[in-house]
C-alpha cells in the first residue's frame, strides 16, 4: 500500500507543480513579449515564484519517499 | 589577525591528519558487485580518493560518559571497546553512543567549501586593498569572476530584497553562503566525491543560521505580524496567529528540504540511468545492453550539464530566499490598515 500511495502521490505532485510552473512560465513569457525591457525583473520574479512551488512539491516528494520506505510503520 | 587565522586553519588541518590511514578499496566479492546507489550520496566514515583509495577519518565518540578518540572505525573495533552493529558502532557491552562527533566525508566537503570561500575572499580583499579593482579595473579572469559574483549578490539579491538602509550588513553572509553552497554542490560533480548539501543535516544547519539571523533582525512590525495581525477582525486571529507562527518554522524547513532534495536527486538520477545499462543487459542480453548503453551515456552526459546548472541555481535560490526572509523580517511597514491585506498577499511564503 505504501508503494501505491507513494506512486500516486508523486504523480499528483508532478501534475500540480507542472501546472503551477507552466502557468508562471506562460505569464512570464507573455509579459516579456509585451514589455521586453522589463525582462530582467520578470525573470527574477518568475524564478522566485517557481521556487516557492518547487518547495511545496519537494515536501510532497519527501512524504512520498517516506511512504515508499515504510517509515513509521 | 589574518596571520592568526591562517595559523589556526593550518593547525586544524594538521590535527585532522595526525594519523591518516589510506587504504586501497577492499577487494569486491561477487555479491558486492551491485552498485550501491544510495552509498554514492550518503555520508561515510572515510574520504574517498581518486583511483579507489580511501582515507579513513577519525572517530570521536562520547559513550557512557567518556570521550573516545580513534583514527578510524577499524581501530575503534580493534580496540575491543566498540563493536559494529547494523546501525553503526555501539559499545562492546551494548550501550549506544551518546554523541557521535566523528569527522565524516560530508563534513570534510563542508570545510572545503567554506575554506575555499574564505581564502578566495581574502585573496580578493588583498587585491582590492592594493588598489587593483578600486583605482584601476579588476585584472585577470579570476578577479573579474569574483567581482561579477559579488556585485550580483550585492545588487541583485541583497539590495533588491532587503531594505536599503540595512542591506549592507547582510551582504557578507549572503555572499558566504552562496559561494560555500556553490562549491559544495559542485564538488558533487566529481566522480568520487559527494555533494555535502545532499545531507539534510548540512542544509538544516545552513537554514538554521538563516532562521536565527531572520529572527534576530526582526523588527517590531515583524513580530506584530506574527502575533497580532493588524487590520483583521478579532476572531480570525485565532486562526492567523498559529498559522503565522508555524510559518516562521516552515520557511527554514522548506529552505533546507529544497536544497537537500535537489542535490540528492541529482546523483541518484545519474547512477540510476547508468544502472539501466546493467538492467537491460540482465533482461535482454549483452548485445542490447551495450547497444542501449550509447543512449544512456549520452543522456547521463546531458544530465551532468543540467546538474552543474542546478548546482549554481540552487546556491542562488538558497541565497535569494535567505535574503527574502531576512528582508521580510527587517522591513518596517509604513502602511495604514487598509493596505495590510495587500501587503500580506505578497508575504505568502513556502
Amino acid at each position: 500500500m505504501g508503494f501505491l500511495a507513494a506512486g500516486l502521490g508523486a504523480g499528483i505532485i508532478a501534475l500540480g507543480a507542472g501546472i503551477g510552473i507552466g502557468m508562471i512560465g506562460k505569464s512570464a513569457t507573455e509579459s516579456i513579449a509585451r514589455q521586453p525591457e522589463a525582462a530582467g525583473d520578470i525573470r527574477g520574479a518568475m524564478l522566485l515564484t517557481a521556487v516557492f512551488i518547487e518547495g511545496v512539491a519537494l515536501i510532497g516528494a519527501i512524504v512520498c519517499l517516506l511512504l515508499a520506505l515504510g517509515v513509521g510503520q | 589577525m589574518i596571520k592568526i587565522l591562517r595559523r589556526l586553519t593550518a593547525v586544524c588541518f594538521l590535527l585532522l591528519f595526525i594519523s591518516p590511514v589510506v587504504a586501497a578499496a577492499d577487494a569486491h566479492t561477487e555479491q558486492e558487485s551491485v552498485i550501491d546507489v544510495v552509498g554514492k550520496v550518503s555520508n561515510h566514515d572515510y574520504f574517498e580518493l581518486p583511483l579507489g583509495n580511501k582515507l579513513y577519518l577519525p572517530r570521536i565518540l562520547l559513550a557512557g560518559g567518556d570521550w573516545f578518540y580513534f583514527s578510524s572505525t577499524k581501530k575503534a573495533v580493534e580496540s575491543g571497546l566498540f563493536i559494529e552493529s547494523e546501525t553503526g558502532l555501539v559499545m562492546a557491552d551494548g550501550t549506544a553512543i551518546t554523541l557521535d562527533m566523528s569527522i565524516t566525508s560530508h563534513l570534510i566537503y563542508v570545510w572545503f567549501g567554506f575554506i575555499l570561500t574564505f581564502f578566495i575572499t581574502l585573496w580578493a580583499a588583498r587585491r582590492y586593498k592594493r588598489g587593483i579593482g578600486t583605482s584601476t579595473e579588476p585584472r585577470g579572469a579570476w578577479h573579474n569572476i569574483f567581482e561579477v559574483l559579488f556585485v550580483f549578490i550585492r545588487d541583485d539579491i541583497a539590495k533588491e530584497f532587503i531594505p536599503h538602509d540595512k542591506f549592507k550588513k547582510f551582504v557578507p553572509y549572503l555572499f558566504t553562503i552562496f559561494m560555500a553552497i556553490a562549491f559544495m554542490n559542485l564538488f558533487g560533480l566529481l566522480p568520487w566525491a559527494a555533494a555535502a548539501t545532499a545531507n539534510l543535516t548540512v542544509t538544516a544547519t545552513l537554514a538554521v543560521i538563516t532562521f536565527v539571523l531572520t529572527q534576530i533582525n526582526g523588527t517590531k512590525d515583524h513580530w506584530e505580524h506574527v502575533f497580532m495581525f493588524p487590520g483583521v477582525p478579532g476572531w480570525s486571529r485565532f486562526i492567523l496567529t498559529p498559522v503565522e507562527f508555524l510559518g516562521l518554522f516552515t520557511k527554514p524547513f522548506a529552505l533546507a528540504i529544497r536544497l537537500f532534495a535537489n542535490m540528492l536527486s541529482g546523483k541518484i538520477m545519474i547512477v540510476s540511468i547508468l544502472g539501466l545499462i546493467f538492467i537491460f543487459t540482465d533482461l535482454f542480453g549483452a548485445f542490447i545492453g551495450i547497444g542501449s548503453g550509447v543512449f544512456w551515456v549520452l543522456l547521463t552526459a546531458a544530465l551532468y550539464f543540467l546538474k552543474a546548472l542546478v548546482a549554481l541555481i540552487q546556491a542562488y535560490v538558497f541565497t535569494l530566499l535567505s535574503a527574502v526572509f531576512i528582508g521580510m523580517a527587517a522591513e518596517e511597514h509604513h502602511h495604514d490598515h487598509d493596505e495590510t491585506s495587500v501587503a500580506h498577499a505578497q508575504d505568502v511564503h513556502l
